[in-house]
């Protein structure tokens, strides 16, 4: 079976709930931050620069490998390295809970709420959850035949990953240049849409993160050995509030990836407007979902994920369990949404579950979509105040399927995963919160005092051995501050 | 496979509910009133004070 590694980053919403809180919400994610590292000793607070937006203190590394850091004004949270796809929902989940703890600590439940979702409905700023594979250099990124085939995959799985939003972002104050995108200077009204973020990418290849948003993230920033690896780092996708949702999202990714790579993917899957089909999709009623080919040959976004379904069916089932999970509840959920809509996988789709909600409230109170309630009980989905947030509804009365526990979730939180090399990190916290000294740590290594760093350029390996002696034999001696290995 | 979180998995595996082709929710479950319960309590104003900026 072939080796894996997966990682999701989170930029979370703040919203204070308390007209008269003393704080606003850039001022609530900087104590939030500095209870969980002060306080709530779950990591240790870089004593360097990493970059001039990131000075000493601004973020650190956790005792289960991940980090915690300030991102924009945003609070955010990058999973440890995580070899299997229950670890990484698991891992996900366990960020979000270190981010609800803190705010439960500080006593904040009732004033402050945190959204795990990707827009502001209101302003329309846009904040993301980006995805990472790491995949082989044999991996041919620079073919763009190859990053065409991704694109029309991403673009048509939102079908099933989406998180859904009320309204759209019209007109696109995003593109600043001319000849990006599709022509958006008429507005649309759209009363729900199935993706938060497809309203916000404006292009299909880019290698920037901020402005100018691509399908296609082309920044290669390997954080391992560069001979060997690449990462591929996503932002297209929603956060998601279904566990379920989550790993099926990152799973059936990677298998469309073993299928480029396997040269597997057929030409024919390429969409004639990548970046005018993913509006369409997503805001398309009738949820018929249709697509042109770039062969000019008309489809639905079904039909092309079902045709890359068999395929993967054929060229990698059988290769291992986790493999076999995704073909299965991959062929699953598009079989349940040609037949039976969205109200048949509200169980496993973030986008169905909220549709069915709020279309439930809108009957129950005579609402039209655009009542400004309805965007509140958007937010209100992607809180992650289990009292209050209307997704933790349906987990508790067992209609959103679960991936992983609360007891494995919560053993997440302070302990790193096996299998990769986050599980030696966490335990150089550990030791670290316990044996104070001068350190630099980043994804790909540490420093400790004035040693020479100590690199971790595999990330299959744990390193722990290594770790541990390093560690025994620390003394306190001069900050090695100024120099050592590059974020 | 000792691992609890693997565990999990195979207790949670969906194989059983595989067969049983698309179902509709049980509008009229206790699921729904309590969903409904959540949603009444609101604040229907909150998105205005939900002021992001942009990231990544």
């Amino acid at each position: 079976m072939k080796q894996r590694i997966f990682g999701i980053e989170t930029e979370y919403g703040l919203l204070i709930k308390d007209k008269d809180f003393k704080y606003g919400p850039v001022d609530v994610a900087l104590q939030l931050k500095d209870y969980i590292f002060d306080v709530g000793k779950k990591g240790l607070l870089d004593q360097h620069y990493r970059a001039n937006d990131e000075p000493p203190g601004n973020g650190g590394f956790l005792t289960n490998g991940g980090r915690i850091y300030l991102d924009m004004g945003h609070l955010e949270y990058a999973s440890p390295e995580c070899s299997n796809l229950v670890d990484l929902v698991t891992y996900d989940r366990g960020g979000d809970m270190l981010v609800q703890e803190a705010v439960e600590s500080l006593g904040w439940q009732d004033k402050v709420a945190i959204i795990k979702n990707n827009v502001d409905l209101e302003t329309n700023a846009t904040f993301g959850c980006h995805e990472n594979y790491l995949v082989s250099r044999d991996f041919k990124f620079e073919n763009r035949e190859n990053l065409r085939l991704l694109s029309s995959f991403l673009v048509t799985r939102q079908i099933f990953c989406g998180a859904g939003r009320i309204g759209a972002c019209n007109p696109h104050p995003f593109r600043d240049w001319a000849e990006a995108g599709v022509d958006d200077s008429k507005e649309e009204h759209v009363d729900f849409q199935i993706s938060q973020r497809a309203d916000h990418i404006p292009n299909e290849f880019y290698r920037w993160v901020q402005y100018n948003r691509a399908i296609v993230n082309t920044r290669d920033e390997p954080l391992s050995d560069p001979g060997r690896f690449r990462r591929v780092h996503l932002l297209v996708g929603d956060s998601n509030m279904n566990e379920f949702s989550n790993a099926l999202k990152m799973g059936t990714t990677i298998l469309m990836m073993d299928l480029i790579e396997i040269g597997a993917g057929r030409a024919e899957w390429i969409l004639e407007d990548a970046v005018g089909t993913m509006r369409k999709i997503s805001r398309d009623p009738s949820f018929k979902w249709e697509i042109t080919l770039s062969n000019g040959k008309p489809s639905t976004a079904l039909e092309l994920q079902w045709e890359i379904m068999e395929t993967a069916k054929k060229h990698l089932a059988g290769s291992g369990y986790e493999t076999d999970w995704i073909l299965t509840e991959w062929e699953s959920v598009l079989n349940d949404l040609s037949k039976g809509g969205p109200e048949a996988v509200l169980d496993r789709v973030d986008w169905a579950a909220k549709y069915w909600m709020l279309n439930e409230f809108r009957k129950e109170e005579d609402l039209p979509w655009h009542d400004p309630w309805l965007k509140s009980l958007d937010l209100e989905y992607h809180n992650l105040n289990k009292n209050d947030g209307l997704f933790w509804g349906l987990e508790e009365n067992g209609d959103a399927r679960r991936k992983t526990s609360d007891e494995a979730v919560e053993r997440s939180m302070l302990t790193a995963p096996r299998g990769t090399r986050a599980s030696g990190r966490g335990e150089l916290v550990k030791s670290l919160l316990e044996c104070p000294a001068s350190y630099l740590i980043d994804w790909i290594g540490f420093r400790l005092n004035k040693d020479e760093p100590f690199l971790m350029l595999d990330p299959f390996v744990s390193y722990k051995d290594e770790i541990k002696e390093i560690v025994g034999r620390l003394d306190i001696r001069e900050p090695a501050h100024g120099d050592g290995i590059e974020p | 496979m000792s691992d609890p979180l693997r565990r999990e998995e195979k207790k949670d595996a969906p194989s059983e509910k595989r067969d049983d082709g698309p179902k509709k929710p049980d509008v009229s479950s206790p699921g729904k009133d309590n969903i409904l319960k959540r949603m009444r309590k609101v604040d229907p104003k909150q998105s205005e004070k939900y002021k992001q900026r942009t990231g990544e």
